[in-house]
């Protein structure tokens, strides 16, 4: 079985992010960059079928900067198969859902795994946007996959307002990977050198032929306002009587 | 903190990153890992598991023997990584030294029997060449192997040796004729060494431990060789020849040392900034305000910087396969730059810990010696000066 897998160059969570002065975006110098932890994550979960499903082949894509071959890097070095790169500037969600269109038509995957979201802007759109578009079933926010025997269908487990669903829909489609999915692995020694000799094909976003025009635009991006530091207190009474005299919420 | 790598792949990068990834369970017990170091002597064995998983044993192991041949680089890489963490493990260093040496000097026969249990992690190796009368000057030992029928017969006894206790095997430099008959056949005093894997926990091979502060994680012992059977296949490199075998796996150890080295001066720092950026004694500002404090730090963080430039530089130059004397001219100042700076870092952070920098809870205190030792062992400072200013400088060598 084949699996597409995305994989979004993001600031580190653990980064501490500034934002610009003029409010167009962030700061990007000195920041260190990784894998979207949920895409991760679905490399994972895609590297777990592989190994089960004798033949599978993993691809991963990226959209974004030249940059971006190091995250790909970092998924072929966790064991994907080979990657691809659409250089192309910044998309909004439905830029990048139709970009992904384009490569589902040639590269015909029988799933595609995704993030949920990406830690960058969180808009947690792409995938539900890829699925309307080829006309696929979606089970996104998965904490569970399973696969039939004959991978013809799969069924997912959501994590959903008040509790878990699950679906079950026939494949090909889109499944979006939620926190508890898997506990992603890491690139070990041997698996970094073999991502030396895997391929990673770059294409021009130009050549895919997609109306890319973006129907989002950012008017303006500010830093949360910084939170005022807490007061210890001394006793559950001292506690008590002020969220009633002070904070007035009981 | 070091987002541009000025001579350094996205690969060493990703190498990095597997190694913080790897010691993310070890980090929330530190503390408890660092106690098990200095109670028990030995660093935890799922340490060893974990850095086998992540495949850094197989770095300097050919792809034909199941290892990845990522070479010294890859290797000093990790080293650096896992202690600018506060990990790391003395029989890393040594194993991964001993594989070195195998690799590159050794018969098929030695490399098949070794170097694939190295890659996969199941056994683990010691070095002995310091005798009571032969440390800084090697060429005084007499440790003896003789050839008898199948094997090799070793007598004689090595001391101050790192974790042997705790290996498999250990790789012995010995001679293969005794120095009267050297000085008698008109030999130099290099010839007729030789360099022997030797199974630990062989008949006749005693281990008497010593009382020694230093390397925490890994005891001394003196190593006693009475009649010791060595397989003939055990021999590494041509029998006599051992002198060069012996040199070319000391640019490596100092080169990983060094790294060592840097990473730690990068953990003792980070410790330094996050104590100082909260500690306040005075008024509102915290100590890490004062310039006394301040800048001794942003020195080490300067000095950190050219270090690694060398570590690296030395590195490269050995992948590269730049000949072993400008190889070692590089790996012996990256080894001097590197330690030096790893002893300032730990005199600095305990000093910007005030009293707490000499509690065991917070643990820069172990450092002071686990620092202090790359000034005197594998090589001194002075030995170091020594080199330059015979090989380097071209004058006129003193002893
Ligand atoms: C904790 C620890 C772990 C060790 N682990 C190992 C191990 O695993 N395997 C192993 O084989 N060895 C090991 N050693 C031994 C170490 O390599 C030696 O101690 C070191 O080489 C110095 O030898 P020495 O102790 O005989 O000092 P000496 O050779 O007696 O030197 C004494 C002092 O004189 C100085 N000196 C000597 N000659 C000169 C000169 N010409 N010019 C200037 N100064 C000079 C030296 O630098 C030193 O400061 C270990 C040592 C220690 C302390």
């Amino acid at each position: 079985m084949k699996i597409l897998v995305t994989v979004k160059r993001v600031p580190d969570p653990e980064t501490s992010i500034k934002v610009k002065p003029d409010g167009t975006g962030i700061v990007t110098d000195n920041i260190k960059w990784v894998v979207n932890p949920f895409d991760e994550i679905g490399v994972e979960e895609a590297l777990r079928i592989k190994e089960k499903v004798a033949g599978s082949e993993v691809v991963l894509v990226s959209i974004g900067d030249k940059v971006a071959q190091e995250q790909l890097r970092t998924g072929l070095a966790m064991g994907a198969d080979r990657a691809i790169l659409v250089l192309a500037d910044d998309l909004d969600p439905l830029g990048v859902a139709r970009v992904l269109a384009k490569l589902v038509d040639d590269e015909k995957p029988d799933l595609i795994i995704m993030g949920k979201q990406a830690i960058d802007d969180d808009s947690n759109a792409v995938g539900q946007m890829l699925a309307e578009l080829l006309g696929w079933p979606q089970g996104t926010f998965a904490s569970q996959i399973e696969l039939s025997d004959d991978q013809k269908s799969a069924s997912v487990t959501r994590e959903v307002d008040g509790g878990l669903e699950t679906l079950s829909f026939p494949l090909p489609g889109v499944i979006t990977a939620d926190l508890r999915l898997n506990e992603p692995r890491y690139a070990s020694l041997p698996g970094i050198m073999k991502a030396r000799k895997k391929e990673l094909k770059e294409i021009p976003v130009a050549d895919l032929g997609v109306d890319v025009t973006p129907r989002v635009t950012i008017t303006k991006m500010e830093p949360p306002p910084s939170r005022e530091a807490g007061k210890i207190v001394a006793s559950v009474e001292e506690l008590v009587n002020l969220l009633h005299t002070e904070a007035k919420v009981i | 903190m070091h987002t541009y790598t000025f001579g350094q792949s996205d690969e060493q990068a990703m190498i990095r990153d597997t190694c913080a990834r790897m010691l993310r369970p070890f980090e929330s017990r530190h503390q408890e890992f660092e106690r098990s170091l200095a109670q028990e002597g030995r660093v935890p064995e799922e340490f060893w598991q974990a850095m086998t998983e992540a495949g850094l044993l197989g770095a300097f192991i050919p792809e034909a023997y199941g290892g990845t041949a990522m070479g010294l680089t890859a290797g000093a890489t990790a080293c650096d990584a896992m202690a600018s963490k506060g990990f790391g493990h003395p029989l890393y260093l040594l194993t991964s030294m001993d594989a070195l040496c195998i690799a590159n000097a050794g018969s098929d026969a030695v490399k098949d029997k070794f170097l694939p249990k190295i890659a996969t992690g199941e056994i683990k190796m010691a070095f002995a060449i310091t005798e009571a009368n032969a440390g800084t000057n090697s060429f005084r030992m007499t440790t003896r192997a003789k050839r008898a029928g199948d094997h090799f017969v070793l007598d004689g006894e090595k001391t101050f040796i790192t974790g042997i206790d705790q290996s498999d095997y250990v790789m012995v430099i010995a001679r293969t004729r005794s120095r009267d008959e050297i000085k008698s056949a008109g030999l130099p005093k290099t010839a007729c060494l030789s360099v022997f894997v030797v199974d630990s926990h062989a008949p006749g091979v005693e281990l008497t431990p010593l009382p020694m502060r230093a390397i925490e994680g890994a005891r001394q012992f003196t190593v006693h060789f009475d009649a010791v059977k060595v397989p003939l296949e055990n021999l590494v490199g041509e029998e006599h020849a051992g002198g060069a075998v012996m040199f070319s796996t000391l640019n490596p150890e100092r080169i990983l040392i060094a790294a060592g080295a840097c990473g730690q001066t990068e953990y003792l720092l980070d410790r330094a900034i996050d104590y100082a950026g909260q500690r306040v004694v005075f008024g509102e500002k915290p100590i890490g305000a004062y310039q006394a404090i301040q800048h001794p730090l942003a020195d080490l963080r300067i000095r950190i910087e050219a270090a690694r430039g060398l570590t690296y530089k030395a590195a490269a130059a050995y992948d590269a396969k730049v000949d072993a004397a400008e190889t070692g001219m590089y790996a012996n100042m990256a080894k001097y730059l590197s330690t030096d700076l790893a002893i300032d870092a730990a005199d600095r952070a305990i000093q910007t810990h005030g009293g707490a920098g000499f509690s065991e809870d917070i643990g820069v205190i172990g450092y002071w010696e686990r620092t202090r030792l790359m000034r005197t062992a594998p090589i001194s400072k002075e030995m170091i000066l020594n080199y330059v200013g015979e090989h380097i400088l071209g004058l006129p060598r003193s002893y």
